[in-house]
């Protein structure tokens, strides 16, 4: 339990820094690498309340897909050597009054729970601990009593996706590659 | 402290020892690693057989000692960092990759639970058994990325910069395609679990109901390390030498180790999946042995292949990703699970 405890404030004080170091740095490159390490600090967090396949699908969907398609982009085109805009007027006027609105919510909520958990163990495992949090149960769940939404997430997904690829190709009129476009350097398929 | 409390990482129900298990640990790593110098002499040996020359033979005796002295030569190297380097990730980056690749031996299983076994200890020969299986193997592929990717932006330079964007364009491709190639067996064997799917091929090997599945995975696992005829990302005549190209003494050592890192366990992988992991002729003490024996074959097979194709262009090389290798992984992945439901 000690190795837990441990391996619990590492990857707390992980989640916080990596997502305070987001907003804090200027350089946009750094921000997503941090939001990375925000991620993988909650996988870890994850693992430590039994559910190994959420923290394997957090590392493989949002450190493996999501943040590798930011990496690219910013990399990219995001020019990493430019800070990112100051921005001004509205948004520097509006910005504490939302942060201000929210750290009241939050004490609010903190405050009204009187942290009496913090005393507890926490919620129990239930009686199958083994099983809890494995792909098997979250899969036949899925399967079962979570069918629709399921679906309906996926469906969505879907949609996106589509919609996504005929936007872009609308924008930019993208032409067919054959083996003569100059893309591929001066039409090596013929050779 | 048993390992039931441990975060649920080792097989539940059977008692091990903490010391079992560091002592396990450290010898899985130890073979491991030390396959890795065995590794690159036998590949430049053949290599050097393939092209009709003689490869390394002047250290030792047959050129034995060649890793030995190349590992001496890269870490008495002077320790250089480029101007236009970012350097923390710069040198975070090759640890990034050495790692993750480290990190994925551990659900290889080199064999069973063993009960009373050697100085009569419980005991068992893998690292942890997890319940996501593969997956684990996956999450951790999916920061081996930021390894390359790092490296490559960090050194300030447009041919690492070059590579890195195209290894993360080829990763994200051919790890779907993996992915894929190893659902069919997980559906046939009914669990992700690496130890319960080498103990479901005790008759026939996953290799024979999933031979499509197989090969995607082979080609999947060429891309995935980097390899010829796949090694894009590196070609040595485009881009000097990809991700790597301002790396130079230990630092580069650690990309190269985990490479060969990546690809014993990639193999390790195609063993416990298809190969039927420890199973194979005589007693039950050579399960080990034979693992290890499967996974030097799938290694030569790499190598061979390495000799023998010469490097694709790069459109080639995604639409093959995107338009053969993931809709044949996908048909497959129908056929076994109508199969699995009705035969």
């Amino acid at each position: 339990m000690v190795l837990q405890g441990i391996l619990f404030f590492i990857a707390a004080a992980g989640a916080i820094g990596g997502a305070v170091a987001v907003v804090l740095l200027r350089n946009p490159f750094f921000s997503v690498l941090a939001l990375v390490c925000h991620l993988f600090a909650l996988a870890v967090l994850f693992l430590l309340l039994y559910a190994q396949f959420i923290a394997a699908a957090q590392l493989i969907v949002y450190a493996g897909a999501v943040m590798v398609l930011y990496v690219f982009v910013v990399s990219y085109v995001g020019g990493a050597d430019e800070p990112i805009d100051e921005g001004g007027g509205a948004p520097r006027a509006l910005a504490p009054i939302f942060a201000g609105a929210l750290l009241v919510v939050l004490a609010l909520a903190l405050a009204g729970s009187a942290l009496t958990l913090l005393d507890t163990n926490g919620a129990k495992l239930p009686d199958n601990g083994n099983a809890y949090g494995t792909p098997e149960q979250i899969g036949e769940l899925l399967l079962t009593k979570y069918l629709l939404p399921f679906e309906v997430a996926s469906f969505l997904l879907t949609v996106a996706a589509v919609c996504a690829v005929v936007l872009a190709r609308r924008r930019r009129g993208l032409e067919e590659l054959t083996d003569d476009s100059p893309l591929l350097g001066e039409g090596l398929g013929k050779r | 402290m048993s390992h039931s409390v441990a975060l649920q990482l080792a097989t539940v129900g059977f008692e091990v020892s903490v010391w079992a298990q560091v002592i396990v640990s450290f010898l899985i790593f130890f073979v491991v690693f030390n396959m890795i110098p065995m590794v690159l002499l036998v590949e430049r040996k053949v290599l050097g057989r393939f092209q009709g020359r003689y490869g390394p033979n002047r250290v030792g005796p047959f050129g034995m000692f060649q890793p030995l002295v190349d590992i001496a030569k890269l870490a008495s190297k002077e320790d250089f960092i480029p101007r236009n380097a970012s350097k923390m990730i710069f040198i975070i980056a090759p640890v990034i990759s050495l790692f993750t690749a480290i990190a994925t031996i551990a659900i290889l299983p080199f064999g069973n639970t063993v009960e009373d076994g050697l100085f009569g200890a419980n005991y068992t020969l893998y690292g942890i058994d997890v319940s996501i299986g593969v997956l684990y193997a996956f999450a951790f592929g999916a920061i081996a990325f930021y390894g390359l990717m790092l490296g490559g932006w960090a050194s300030g330079s447009k041919y690492s910069f070059l590579g890195a964007m195209r290894s993360a364009a080829q990763l994200i491709s051919y790890e779907l395609a993996a992915g894929l190639s190893l659902v069919g067996v997980i559906m046939m064997s009914g669990t992700l679990s690496m130890t319960e799917i080498v103990n479901k091929q005790d008759g026939t090997w996953f290799i024979i109901p999933q031979f499509v599945g197989f090969l995607v995975f082979l080609v999947a696992a060429f891309a995935e390390t980097n390899r010829a005829p796949f090694d894009l990302v590196e070609a040595d005549a485009e881009l000097v030498a990809g991700y790597q190209t301002e790396y130079g003494g230990i630092r580069f050592a650690a990309f190269m180790l985990a490479e060969y890192m990546n690809m014993i366990v990639l193999s390790g992988i195609g063993v416990t999946m298809f190969l039927g992991g420890w199973h194979g002729p005589g007693p039950d003490w050579l399960g080990p042995i034979w693992v290890l024996v499967k996974i030097f074959i799938l290694l030569l097979f790499f190598m061979w292949i390495r000799a023998t194709l010469p490097r694709l262009r790069y459109d080639q090389l995604m639409s093959f990703g995107w338009k053969i290798l993931i809709p044949l992984a996908t048909i497959n992945l129908m056929v076994t699970a109508v199969l699995v439901v009705y035969a």
